[in-house]
């Protein structure tokens, strides 16, 4: 079975993987973001948060995007 | 270098002065030229005088948009883009830290600032092989065709996606404004708090006549 796959990891991903079918979601994550931190992205299915053993079903698009994207102003937090 | 289109840095300069806050982004490439910024995309985020943060759901929706709008992850994802609301562009420890953390999985990605003051500051960061970091200079692109300029869309995106909190005590924008002399970036330019003091401690241009007496206002 094919799913999208959604990652900026490496070259960045945006394309259809083939899959065993009974595939679970964390086997995919397992097998694309080696040694990657978990909490470091946010793992959905179908524009949904998904659980590690959510089997995966054709069709289906998986996005793993980056969480906690922050900014600050150094020279104004040291005048805070 | 990195350029920008005059449409893209217009927008940009549109949203950095649009509220007093800092605002973020990325940066959508040409699809020819991965150092060419055609478009600044917001994603809903919270707001404040010192800090940004992007919502993870925004990301991810931000992220499938433009998956289904045919755009690969290197034309929309890495180019980082934020603002510092005072004269400094320099990244700070939390820019760093975001920048190695969300961005150091990717072949290569930018951390771009815009000052209010006009300062800006680009680092190219490529992590395979031998990883390393430029400083890029910065420019904008009139030699391509650019569109003009949209302030309604440019605002409406801009309030569908800046969360702020809510009003300061009267009194903060003073001790706000009394900060600054402490920075060490802004210490030698900007003069705005002493005449801000003098307004403050002028007791006889302040003392008004009320209905009971008088009243000062703090």
């Amino acid at each position: 079975m094919k799913v999208l796959f959604i990652n900026n990891d490496g070259g960045g991903f945006a394309d259809y993987v083939e899959l065993e079918e009974g595939t679970t979601l964390g086997q995919l994550s397992d097998s694309k973001m080696h040694g990657a931190k978990a909490s470091n992205y946010l793992i959905r299915v179908d524009s949904r948060p998904a659980a590690r053993d959510q089997v995966l079903q054709e069709g289906n698009r998986v996005s793993m995007t980056p969480t906690k994207i922050e900014g600050a102003n150094a020279s104004l937090l040291l005048a805070a | 270098m990195l350029r920008f289109t005059p449409t893209a840095w217009a927008k940009l300069l549109f949203l950095r002065d649009l509220g007093e806050t800092e605002i973020g982004g990325f940066g959508i490439l040409a699809k020819d030229d991965l150092l060419l910024v055609e478009d600044i995309e917001l994603v809903t985020q919270s707001c404040t005088w010192v800090h940004v943060e992007f919502d993870d759901v925004a990301v991810a929706e931000f992220f499938e948009r433009q998956v289904v709008a045919g755009r690969r992850p290197e034309e929309f994802a890495r180019i980082w883009i934020h603002t510092h609301p005072g004269r400094s562009a320099e990244p700070s420890g939390t820019d760093e830290a975001t920048f190695q953390r969300v961005f150091g999985r990717s072949d290569w990605a930018i951390m771009f600032i815009l000052a209010r003051g006009g300062e800006s500051y680009a680092r190219l960061r490529y992590n395979v092989g031998p990883s390393m970091d430029a400083i890029l200079p910065v420019e904008i692109e009139y030699g391509w065709d650019f569109g003009a300029s949209d302030h309604v869309a440019w605002h409406a995106e801009y309030e569908a996606n800046i969360r702020t909190p809510g009003p300061e005590p009267a009194d903060a924008t003073l001790t706000k404004q009394a900060s600054c002399v402490f920075s060490p970036h802004e210490q030698d330019h900007d003069h705005g708090w002493f005449d801000a003091w003098h307004e403050y401690a002028d007791f006889d241009r302040s003392l008004e006549e009320a209905e009971h007496g008088f009243i000062r206002d703090f």
